[in-house]
């Protein structure tokens, strides 16, 4: 980890951005003052953040900060768990994402989400890609849906000849790589990754990151990663998130800075920041 | 010294007293397998022997009677017994899988009503059969009016095994991984499509297993049909859920409890009879659970 503190000034920055160039954000989520509760315990704290359309951002920070938390917010996947309560706002273009008559099975179709570790459905590779289309009762050619996923999530090759096999006969990255397909093959406008690598070798990150790259011409993406090279590596703009201890003794998850990546790796505003990127803290 | 110390190592790594306490584990292990083995071979052994000379074609062709061993046959009870243990299957598989996938796909565990509901199911798999019968006698037959025929044999059967087709179906359903509903549902998939697509058909083999055995505990009670009018001599087949009816564990007791010795071979051919559908039923559930595994 302390040798990212001498390898910040010859990191490489994605996007159309010159390091240091301010680009316009183009919000898809704006997120105010937003706290989320798991019962009592009031897990993140008045968190405002804007994800840009069709950018990269990551989320950093050390564990139990509430990175997870916040990205399950995105596609209320926190609402199944018993208890968990989100307060202030995230607009989605605009709209109060919380409102009263928004459905949040509307909403997760839209709004995909690929998981820490590959949780792909005891079925086969062909029947994975074509869950999410048909759920949603997509009519007509399923066959072209799923090669066009696959062929996205640069898949297809692998697979073409085995689509008949089952999902858990694949290798880690490919089954990582199936559940990307598998959400891009309802057509959503965002995903939401958590962790997408932190089980995979190096080599299978590499592809993934690689397909990011690619997909993030078409798709929003919000990525949670411990890795801060990924972060630097792929993303567009980086927020940082820290976990502040209160009087009681009970940690509370902050946002602690939120700018274009290039800055928060060369020129953080914040210390704290700068001491987790170079790895004197976390 | 270090030249010393390695071979001192080595003998203490090889000698802890471990690998005996192993074996007579091991060994105690095998010999309770061998115990229920051995009564159930010789339980088998002894009926077929004893009722080798009457397994014919009479026994399911003929009806039952006591004047003459020679020519009595179970068929009313052959028919009778799959009359009762298929509407019970038709009555209890429906209402206990659904009662399980409410109970650990919809109810909130945080309420105290659900968790009183959960308790009591615990609870009922531990009453007595014959209490059942006490209730289906007070309650089916004269509350309902539905007498002593084979739907309230049906439904006292059913609510008793009820509670292990609720058990066991839980157990299947909580088999499956969260992670595997958190990836349905990512997908915009309601909670009914992620339980009917992706819980229940990833749970069918568990199910299918512990509702066959509940439907096999079912199929050798006698006690709680008893009371319920499956007593007598029926020289008929059931021709419909609400006609009179015996069944084979019945059927047995009944020839068991005479005295001469015709009834008794009787008696134990009727019981080849019984294993013979309860191994049936067993296969089923084999081929069920092999059937579905293999397709994923
Ligand atoms: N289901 C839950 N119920 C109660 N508390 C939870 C739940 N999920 C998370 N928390 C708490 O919320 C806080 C933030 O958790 P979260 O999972 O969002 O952290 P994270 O930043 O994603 O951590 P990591 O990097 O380890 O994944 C932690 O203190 C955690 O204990
Ligand atoms: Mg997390």
């Amino acid at each position: 980890m302390t040798d990212i503190g001498t390898s910040i000034p010859s990191v490489t920055v994605r996007g159309p951005q010159a390091p240091g160039n301010t680009a316009a954000l183009d919000p898809v989520f704006t997120v105010s003052d937003l706290s989320v509760f798991y019962g009592e315990y009031e897990a993140v704290r008045q968190v405002d953040l804007s994800i840009g359309n069709r950018e990269i951002t990551a989320m950093i920070g050390p564990s139990g900060c509430g990175k997870s938390t916040v990205l399950r917010c995105f596609n209320r996947m926190n609402d199944l768990i018993p208890g968990a309560r989100a307060a202030g706002k995230i607009l989605y273009h605009g709209e109060d994402l919380y409102g009263d008559h928004v459905d949040p099975i509307e909403v997760r179709r839209r709004i995909g989400m690929v998981f820490q570790k590959p949780n792909p459905f005891p079925k086969s590779i062909y029947d994975n890609i074509a869950y999410g289309p048909r759920v949603n009762g997509t009519k007509g050619k399923m066959d072209e849906v799923v090669e066009e996923a696959l062929t996205q999530a640069a898949l297809w090759d692998e697979v073409k000849d085995k689509l008949k096999q089952n999902a858990l006969s694949l290798s880690g990255g490919q089954q990582q790589r199936l559940c990307i397909a598998r959400a891009i093959a309802v057509k959503p406008e965002v995903i939401l990754m958590d962790e997408p690598c932190s089980a995979l070798d190096p080599i299978a990150t590499t592809k993934i990151e690689d397909l990011m790259q690619q997909l993030a011409r078409d798709y929003t993406i919000v990525i949670v990663t411990h890795n801060m090279q990924q972060a630097a590596r792929v993303s567009n703009r980086t927020a940082f998130f820290t976990a502040d201890v209160d009087d009681k003794g009970e940690r509370h998850g902050r946002l602690v800075e939120f700018d274009e990546t290039s800055r928060i790796f060369t020129n953080p505003t914040d210390q704290r920041t700068e001491d987790y990127i170079t790895g004197r803290f976390g | 010294m270090a030249v010393l110390s390695t071979p001192r190592s080595a003998v203490q790594l090889a000698s802890k007293g471990r690998p005996v306490r192993e074996h007579l584990f091991r060994i105690a292990l095998i010999a309770s397998l061998g115990i229920a083995f051995v009564f159930l071979a010789a339980l088998l052994s002894y009926v077929l022997v004893e009722g080798w000379p009457r397994i014919d074609s009479r026994l399911w062709e003929n009806m039952p009677s006591v004047r003459n061993p020679d020519i009595a046959g179970a068929q009313s009870a052959i028919t009778g017994t799959l009359w009762v243990i298929s509407l019970t299957a038709v009555l209890t598989l429906p209402t206990g899988i659904a009662a399980a996938i409410y109970l650990e796909e919809y109810a909130d565990k945080t309420r105290w009503w659900n968790r009183v509901i959960e308790l009591n199911i615990q609870n009922l798999a531990a009453i007595p059969s014959i209490v059942y019968g006490i209730l289906g006698l007070g309650i089916i037959a004269r509350t309902f009016g539905l007498g002593f025929s084979v739907i309230t044999a049906s439904m006292t059967l059913g609510l008793l095994v009820l509670p292990i087709v609720i058990i066991a179906s839980r157990e299947a359903i909580r088999a499956v991984p969260p992670s595997i509903r958190e990836g349905s549902l990512a997908l915009g998939a309601t909670q009914w499509q992620t339980i009917s697509r992706q819980v229940l058909p990833a749970s069918i083999p568990g199910i299918a297993t512990g509702s066959i055995l509940a439907l096999s505990r079912a199929i050798g009670e006698a006690a709680p049909l008893l009371m319920l009018g499956a007593v007598s001599f029926i020289r008929f087949n059931p021709d419909g859920v609400f006609a009179s009816y015996t069944v084979l564990p019945i059927q047995i007791f009944n020839w068991i409890s005479q005295s001469r010795e015709g009834f008794h071979v009787l008696a134990s051919a009727a019981i080849v009879i019984l294993l013979l559908i309860l191994l049936l039923m067993n296969s089923v559930a084999i081929w069920l659970r092999n059937r579905y595994q293999k397709r994923w």
